[in-house]
């Protein structure tokens, strides 16, 4: 479901060789946080589409025409946070006065240096350099070589 | 008396107190360190966990707990303690302009904090000069083991010609007591102790500011290769000229004035471009505030572990200076409180005292204002001059960004590694201030909290970054889940990028830090955890700086015109650092390098310190560091204080003997 | 109760190198390959795993450290390859093969000359007049570089400290390459400066390899980096030891003279680097002394044995793993005694499990031998290696690895700070700015 959620390839978020384990790591912070309940609805709620294309899952399940999302939608905007930016969100809290709203807390130091929004703009994380010295005067490797789910096979 | 204890007690483990330890070391000479904070951890282990797990992630946030206690894991946003209640409280940008319970400098707070419900917020009026006073001081700085240069940028810039002598030649402020030439030989000093990468054939075209190197100098490193983002302002302004002066209404030169030409400088840096000293090479973490997790950026503890390598040197850390006792022309002790925290986490301190042949305090611009202030019984040293404190002066800093028309892929390398640097001298300077450029790498990092807070405007549909305006100008925001998502953030990241303008802004003796104390009954008004006066302070801008500002907005729009980009910047009205001139609205944030409040000068009666930055009344005590700077300049101070330290080393050696 | 994580769940994603490997092989076995006493080493790790997950790959990877190890410290025949007539410790200790590897301050000269692989050894003026015959020299201190002109490159990240006995000397370091590493080297001039200016990157160390049946085609560039402690004829009985010079290059600020003495050392750390195939980030592998230090674990449970080289039982009140005070004078005995404990860097039991039951099926190996083999006395730590060889740091598996004598400060669990192998090394450059291949030995060329 994240894959679909987050434009990802699923191999990214919880590869077979795994030495992070972050996709563990999110699923039990997030049921932490909003209980087995909630969690388990929104699974649901994927599973019962999955077959679909892994864009129409996210916009199925993120409600992105709805003029106002509902709160399993809003638990789904949390979960795509989470792993784009490393820290939990609380579901329907909006940022305000020209700022994103302040997380919860930064999951884990594993959790930061992993947020696939550093991918997203072909990047590493501040703080978190896997270049070498120079490649800042290059240009980066394209977006497709960072694990983006260009395909359109059903999410996982 | 009996015999001192050490050479020399120094005060504060900064640049120029670990600096000069060292030199002294060196020499043979027995120095102790007196250290208000923590000491430096073995490892950076601790604060780069601090870093990583921090909500917001300001230049203090790796650094020691804001509670106090060591090793705490959070620094949460909201929940800042109680200046009152700590033993080395600091100003730190999360704690700026509020009300003293949380912010440890005492100055006046802005209309949105005074007045959070209405809907009508103010900046401040203008006086009959023009100046617009009340505004809040803005930069922020460390007390702990290697000082606020933890996380300094990294930047080494050489001041210009005319920067030091700015009364002679423009009629403005003061000059500086020592000559170009004395710098340019201290200045290589530095630039060998930090290891600054550049190469000065690159810097060649800045001779038509006033910056001149002596024939065949050579850096101890190679330049640091300019980053996308740096080609593409580059190559855009090409041919870009502006005036000197604008005209009334701000879109073109004023008559007769001079046009200068707009070109892109690599800047010399304080980070590896080879092994050097030890340390990596820079892998471009884009880190370097608050921290670089390599220490291929120089930082403070390098110099202090070759200081403490000298076997003539001591540091004794959680140690705050409050007095320093002076008898006629000479100190004779530093009293200092030495804290600790018990087992149940409550502070306790111990009053010490030692003693020196030589004195120097380097705690930091506003720290040694403050003891020098605290000294005889609240009374002050040092200060027959009536300058301790006054021509606080900053870089203030305005921050302007803009999408390119195409990706330049900001978030990538160090936080800058170019500037426009060739706008810094000229005639204009008799009129308003001089600024350098800062082109940053780090998208709208800086600018917007990005890359959260564009991330959340389309994951939750809001607009906080104003790159998310609901479509066809009505009706919501757009959400974005899966591809869509990746490829509109793309989309936006790729092509942020800023530009910060750092103004050489005017000494003002009313701009000033001052002890907190009610002047009639002589009580503090507001103590930290140790019960000693907290800062005072009281800031504003003169028409004179902020003409600088008219102008920098004025230049970044051109060079975004050049660019083909579309500018974002907004300014507030009525928070922290917001201020209204000739009809337009500014805002500015505080660079970090904070000057003045001990100037250096030839005249006893104007200055506080001579050439060596030894005071002029106590003939044994030296003040050290950028608050002995008469002027703040165009140049990042770093290198330049640092280059005066080995220049106190030197004369303080010499006072020895 | 651990739910099946369906939602998250992802596809098998295997990476290249072991995938055709793994589906070429038609193997039956259960478990990993044999540790074997053997002199050849391996050319890779061999991946017999049957299923992809960290669980079952990881001990493979410590059955290629180990058969490694063994082949490493193979006792060496005259020219210094192994002597396929000798077994590893039959006479309890041996000299090795990979003493016979070139010493890095042979190979990075004054005035960038040209090294040879097996022309004589560099030997420092203070050490001219105790050198009888061929003896070793062991050089390093603390954790520092040696060479007075050359920037360290195997100090400790932030040049944290020395670590220091429990009798006050300083522990001292070594670094090798074999031959293929050497060639490289020589062949591009790389052991110079003016060389390394001339270079065209990238530079690329040879890849060991193995066939479909785990059997070496080819050795890799192989670095090795061992810690010495000094020690007492005593001892020699439970340490790889050899008589070594240890030297101390003279030094300016801390202020002491060149120094050289003659020691009995024994071996304490060793860490093996090897560039493989399968690993363009290199495979790492570690091995301690079994007396270096206490665990963390140990130390709460109170099963402590009476004596460690790092640690003192007996001492309460002494705070754990703090850097000794400067100056760090090697010359002289220390007041201040290294109290050092391992800590847990492993956020998944099978790295402990999986080095732990190697170690005992290797020491039973080695006593099999000889039951006074010294090589049953060292223990494999673990053995770090790139899960997803296409990115950069290449997705490292354990995440965190220390080796209590080599990376005393840094066993913390900070990402691009506490010790990772593959991470610091990433950072790795010539003279030149350049990528050196995951090697800092570059850097000291002159």
């Amino acid at each position: 479901m994240s894959a679909a959620l987050t434009g990802f390839q699923s191999s990214v978020l919880k590869p077979a060789l795994d030495p992070v384990g972050l996709a563990l790591e999110y699923y039990t912070f997030a049921v932490a946080q909003v209980g087995e309940p909630a969690m388990t609805s929104l699974l649901n709620a994927y599973r019962a589409i999955k077959t679909q294309p892994a864009q129409q899952i996210a916009d199925t399940l993120l409600e992105t025409s709805a003029s106002s999302p509902s709160s399993q939608a809003q638990l789904a905007q949390s979960v795509v946070a989470m792993w784009y930016l490393g820290s939990w969100y609380v579901p329907g809290v909006v940022g305000g006065g020209g700022f994103a709203p302040p997380p919860l807390q930064v999951i884990s130091a594993a959790a930061y240096t992993n947020g696939l929004v550093w991918r997203v703009m072909q990047s590493h994380p501040m703080g978190y350099s896997p270049f070498t010295f120079g490649y800042w005067s290059q240009a980066p490797a394209p977006l497709s070589s960072f694990g983006v789910n260009s395909g359109n096979g059903g999410g996982q | 008396m009996s015999t001192p204890q050490y050479d020399v007690v120094i005060v504060g483990a900064g640049v120029s107190g670990n600096l000069i330890a060292k030199e002294l070391g060196l020499a043979g000479k027995k120095v102790l360190i007196l250290e208000a904070g923590l000491a430096v951890p073995d490892s950076r282990e601790e604060y780069m966990e601090n870093f990583y797990l921090a909500l917001a992630k300001t230049p203090e946030s790796p650094y020691p707990a804001l509670a106090g206690r060591q090793g705490s894991k959070f620094n949460p946003v909201g929940e800042l303690p109680d200046p009152a209640s700590l033993p080395t409280p600091r100003a730190t940008v999360l704690s700026l302009g509020k009300s003293p319970n949380i912010s440890y400098l005492v100055q006046q707070e802005p209309f949105t904090e005074l007045h959070p419900n209405d809907p009508n917020p103010q900046n401040p009026p203008a006086d009959k000069g023009g100046n617009v006073r009340g505004l809040q001081f803005s930069s922020t700085f460390e007390r702990n083991g290697g000082g606020t240069s933890w996380h300094w940028l990294g930047t080494s810039l050489r001041e210009l010609e005319n920067d030091i002598r700015m009364k002679t030649r423009y009629q403005h402020a003061e000059d500086w007591p020592v000559t170009y030439g004395e710098l340019q030989e201290l200045w290589a000093l530095a630039e060998k102790e930090i290891g600054v990468a550049a190469s000065t054939a690159q810097q060649e075209p800045l001779e038509v500011v006033g910056l001149v190197y002596p024939p065949g100098y050579q850096y101890p490193m190679q330049a640091i290769p300019m980053s996308m983002v740096d080609q593409a302002v580059s190559s855009a302004v090409a041919g870009l000229e502006v005036p000197g002066m604008l005209n009334e209404a701000g879109d073109g030169p004023a008559p007769g004035t001079q046009m200068y030409d707009v070109f892109v400088s690599a800047t010399p840096q304080g980070r590896n471009s080879e092994p050097y000293d030890d340390r990596r090479v820079c892998a471009g973490n884009t880190n370097c505030i608050p921290i670089c997790p390599i220490q291929a950026k120089w930082d403070p503890t390098v110099t202090l572990g070759k200081a403490l390598d000298t076997d003539r040197v001591t540091v004794s850390y959680q140690s705050v200076a409050y007095n320093v006792e002076v008898n006629g022309k000479n100190a004779t002790r530093v009293d200092y409180y030495e804290w600790s925290r018990d087992p149940n986490g409550n502070l306790t301190k111990v009053s010490k005292s030692v003693s020196g042949k030589i004195y120097v305090l380097a705690c930091h611009a506003i720290e040694n204002a403050k003891l020098l202030l605290l000294s005889n019984n609240w009374k002050g040293i040092a200060n027959s001059s009536d300058q301790v404190g006054r021509n606080l002066m900053d870089h203030p800093l305005y921050l302007t960004w803009a999408l390119a028309p195409q990706p330049i892929f900001g978030y990538r390398g160090p936080l800058a590694t170019s500037g426009i640097e060739s706008l810094r001298d000229g005639e204009f300077r008799k009129d308003r201030a001089s600024f350098r450029m800062e082109i940053g790498n780090e998208g709208w990092n800086f600018s917007k909290g990005d890359p959260y807070t564009t991330t959340m405007d389309f994951i939750q549909g809001t607009n906080n970054a104003n790159v998310n305006p609901p479509p066809g100008g009505s009706g919501q925001p757009v959400r974005l889940g899966g591809l869509n998502l990746v490829q509109q953030l793309n989309n936006i990241f790729t092509r942020q990028f800023r530009i910060g303008c750092m103004f050489d802004q005017s000494p003002l003796a009313e701009n000033r830090v001052a002890l907190d104390v009610d002047q009639a009954t002589g009580k503090p008004n507001n103590v930290d955890g140790l019960g000693l006066p907290r800062p005072k302070v009281e800031y504003g801008l003169d028409p004179y700086t902020m003409e600088g500002f008219r102008m920098a907005a004025y230049v970044c729009s051109k060079v975004y015109e050049r660019m083909g980009a579309t500018e974002f910047t907004v300014n507030g009205v009525g928070g922290t650092g917001d201020f209204t001139y000739k009809g337009k609205n500014y805002h500015y944030y505080g660079a970090g390098h904070v000057v003045g409040t001990h100037r250096m000068g030839d005249n006893s009666k104007t200055s506080v310190v001579d050439a060596s930055q030894r005071s002029h009344d106590v003939q044994n005590l030296w003040i050290v560091g950028s608050g002995s700077f008469p002027t703040v300049c165009t140049a990042n101070p770093t290198l330049t204080l640092m280059a005066l330290a080995f220049k106190s080393a030197r004369s303080i050696i010499a006072a020895l003997y | 109760m651990r739910r099946q994580i369906t939602i998250l769940a992802a596809g098998l994603l295997v990476t290249a190198t072991i995938a055709v490997r793994l589906l070429a092989t038609a193997k039956t076995q259960t478990g990993p390959p044999p540790i074997v006493l053997s002199p050849v080493i391996p050319g890779d790790v061999n991946v017999t795993a049957q299923t992809v997950s960290i669980d079952a790959f990881q001990p493979d990877f410590d059955v290629y450290s180990w058969n490694t190890f063994i082949a490493l410290n193979w006792p060496a025949g005259p020219g210094g390859n192994a002597d396929p007539n000798q077994k590893i410790g039959q006479n309890g200790d041996n000299d090795t093969v990979w003493e016979h590897y070139r010493d890095v301050s042979d190979i990075f000269l004054p005035g960038g000359a040209k090294p040879t692989w097996n022309g004589p050894v560099n030997v420092p003026p203070a050490c001219k007049s105790l050198n009888k015959g061929n003896l070793e020299v062991v050089i390093q201190i603390g954790k520092n570089l040696i060479t007075p002109t050359v920037v360290s490159a195997a100090s400790q990240p932030f040049n944290t400290g020395p670590l220091i006995d429990q009798n006050g000397v300083f522990t001292r370091f070594q670094i090798l390459v074999n031959k293929t590493m050497f060639d490289y080297i020589l062949a591009n001039s790389l052991y110079s400066k003016a060389g390394q200016k001339a270079f065209t990157p990238p530079v690329n160390f040879t890849s060991g390899s193995i066939d479909n049946n785990g059997k070496t085609l080819v050795e890799g560039a192989i670095m090795v980096k061992t810690a010495w402690k000094v020690i007492s004829t005593a001892d020699k009985a439970r340490f790889h030891s050899e008589n070594v010079l240890v030297y101390t290059p003279a030094s300016e600020n801390p202020k002491y003279p060149a120094r050289c003495t003659m020691q009995t050392a024994g071996l304490v750390g060793m860490h093996i680097g090897h560039k493989t195939q399968s690993a363009p980030q290199w495979l790492w592998s570690t091995f301690e002394h079994v007396d270096n230090v206490p665990t963390d674990a140990e130390v709460k449970s109170g099963q402590l044995k009476a004596q460690y080289s790092y640690y003192n039982p007996k001492c309460t009140a002494c705070k754990v793993n703090q850097v000794p005070p400067r100056p760090w004078n090697p010359t002289k005995i220390s007041t201040f005694h290294s109290q050092i404990v391992r800590m847990n860097q492993f956020n998944l039991p099978i790295y402990a499990n999986s080095a732990a039951a190697r170690n005992g099926a290797a020491q039973q190996l080695l006593l099999g031998v000889n039951p006074k083999s010294v090589w049953a006395n060292y223990q494999l730590i673990s053995t770090m290696w790139p899960t997803d060889p296409k990115q950069s740091f290449g997705a490292p598996a354990p995440t965190f690895l220390a080796n209590t004598t080599l990376e005393t400060y840094i066993q913390g669990t900070v990402p691009n700070v506490s010790s990772n192998c593959i991470e610091c090394h990433n950072n790795a450059t010539m003279t030149v700015p350049v990528a050196s291949d995951f090697t800092y030995i570059l850097q000291r060329a002159q």
